[in-house]
């Protein structure tokens, strides 16, 4: 599903960013990566989506050779992606349901599965009554909730997330930690980056290590 | 479907931005309503050159006392030339009842001349054709030197002068068009920019949650073309108020210029040159900007 080969990343020639990393995350798995900041994970995910190019190695993701996409078609590895980030990334003139929609917009999908696919991605984050509210008007939580429902929404092979209780109580975080084990258990790959060290240990998961860009314990 | 969607989002775009927009439209507008003048002009020359060099005409007086056979001759001379088209003989007679029915206000002064002081003449037209007034220079040359020819009378030198100019005001019309174009390009390309750069989230956004970079590009290409379009019809009715207002204001002394020819305005291809040159422009300068953009937002 995910495999990575001696992948070697550095930000315009200052200290590398990621070092030697290989690894294995298996198709349907929940997998947490963790360390300081500063370590990687972040830019590990990026690469995942092809959001940022590595200096070597190779990715393969869903039987995609992620390096060799060429700019213009690496929307067709991020439909099968979903990503939910630490700060929620939502455009704060669209409604809750216009934000989600949004995710399938882009990919011009019928205005019928639309409507369909988004009511059903906010009934199961258990927004679907703020679905006319502006981003604004929600708590931290509720936000990230939508951020997850418009990851969701296209029904993505993997979701991939980075720090997304960061900014949350941890109350909350488990909660939003738990809608990720839900996607898990319908189907969904899992990359969870997050340095929060009580919520890797409270969910039991398989996890990576990062440190200064290379793994500690896979 | 797709591009109604795509037409809304260009169209909140547009809405989100109306300074930037406005000073984009307007600055297409002015633009093009010069270049758009300049077509009248230009439109309006060709025509009276049309005209003119229809008209064109050999006149060759004729000396005094020719016999027939010298007639005959000359006659010979011109249906060997297969340019000319028509040949009519103006004879003293009739040169003389045509200057005075010409002149009959000035009778008086006619009277007290005793003797018809004109000559006798030719007038020879000419075959529409690509060399026509090159032939008929040559011909007016050849002509000349005849024993029978007094003189002869033909507007080759302004016509070909004016042809000249022609030609000079068609390529000074393509330069002052591709300034203006390259000028609205960069001024399109920055409001699309700008346009762009207040969109940098959303677009990284849906770079992220994979729409196509023809997804991301059409709703400001469309923005663009729209403020490209918009531009181009103010421009146009902005040229057809000065056209209007010229031709009422100097009817005369056009008249007067152009004989009988109407103060034309831009025809249809023209309209659509001027139309489609100023959406060409707005798409390519918005399709430079919302590229480099997307590079830039995609490099991060
Ligand atoms: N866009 C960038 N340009 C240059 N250097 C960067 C960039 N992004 C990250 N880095 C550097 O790469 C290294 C890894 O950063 P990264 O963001 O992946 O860490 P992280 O583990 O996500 O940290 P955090 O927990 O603080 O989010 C750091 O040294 C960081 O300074
Ligand atoms: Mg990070």
């Amino acid at each position: 599903m995910i495999q990575l080969y001696n992948v070697f990343k550095t930000y315009n020639g200052n200290t590398p960013a990621l070092v030697d990393i290989s690894l294995l995350i298996k198709e349907r798995s929940f997998v947490f990566i963790t360390g300081a900041s500063g370590a990687g994970k972040s830019t590990l995910l990026k690469l995942l989506f092809g959001w940022e190019r590595f200096d070597s190695g190779q990715i393969l993701v869903k039987g995609m050779n992620v390096g060799k996409i060429k700019k213009e078609k690496l929307y067709l590895l991020r439909r099968h992606i979903g990503v939910v980030f630490q700060d929620y990334k939502l455009l704060p003139n669209k409604t809750v349901f216009e934000n989600v929609a949004f995710a399938l917009e882009v990919t011009g999908a019928s205005a019928r599965s639309i409507r369909y696919k988004t009511s059903d991605a906010l009934k199961s984050v258990g927004l679907f009554k703020k679905r006319d509210s502006h981003p604004m008007q929600l708590s931290g939580g509720e936000q990230q909730r939508v951020g997850i429902a418009r990851a969701l929404v296209h029904n993505p092979a993997i979701l991939l997330a980075d720090e997304p209780t960061g900014n949350l109580d941890p109350d909350i975080s488990l909660e939003i930690l738990k809608l990720f084990e839900m996607a898990n258990q319908q189907g969904m790959t899992v990359v969870f980056a997050t340095h929060n060290h009580e919520l890797v240990r409270r969910a039991n998961y398989p996890f990576i290590i990062l440190d200064k860009g290379n793994v500690v314990r896979p | 479907m797709f591009y109604s969607k795509h037409l809304n989002r260009a169209v909140d775009n547009l809405k989100s931005n109306p300074q930037t927009s406005l000073v984009s439209v307007s600055t297409f507008a002015a633009a093009f309503c010069i270049l758009g003048l300049f077509m009248v002009l230009y439109v309006n020359l060709d025509s009276l050159l049309a005209t003119w060099s229809r008209q064109v005409q050999i006149i060759v007086y004729l000396n005094d006392d020719l016999k027939k056979p010298q007639l005959k001759k000359l006659e010979a001379l011109f249906a060997g030339n297969s340019e000319v088209s028509s040949v009519e003989y103006v004879s003293r007679q009739a040169a003389w009842e045509k200057f005075k029915n010409t002149f009959s206000a000035e009778t008086e002064f006619l009277e007290t001349l005793a003797f018809n002081p004109l000559p006798a003449s030719y007038n020879l037209r000419f075959k529409p054709g690509p060399r026509r007034v090159e032939n008929i220079r040559r011909f007016a040359e050849e002509l000349r030197e005849r024993p029978e020819v007094e003189s002869l009378e033909y507007g080759e030198k302004w016509i070909s002068r004016f042809e000249k100019f022609m030609v000079f005001l068609k390529v000074f019309l393509l330069a002052i068009g591709g300034l203006l174009g390259l000028g609205l390009i960069f001024i399109i390309s920055n409001t699309i920019r700008l346009s762009a750069l207040s969109r940098k989230n959303e677009i990284e956004l849906m770079l992220m949650i994979g729409a196509t970079h023809r997804y991301i590009k059409t709703p400001f290409l469309l923005e663009g073309v729209l403020q490209g379009a918009a531009g181009a019809v103010l421009a146009l009715l902005a040229a057809k108020g000065v056209h209007a207002y010229m031709s009422f204001q100097f009817s005369d002394s056009i008249a007067k210029i152009a004989r009988d020819a109407d103060f034309l305005f831009i025809g249809p291809s023209g309209i659509l040159i001027l139309f489609g040159s100023s959406v060409a422009v707005g798409w390519l300068g918005s399709y430079i900007s919302i590229s480099k953009v997307l590079n830039m937002v995609n490099e991060s």
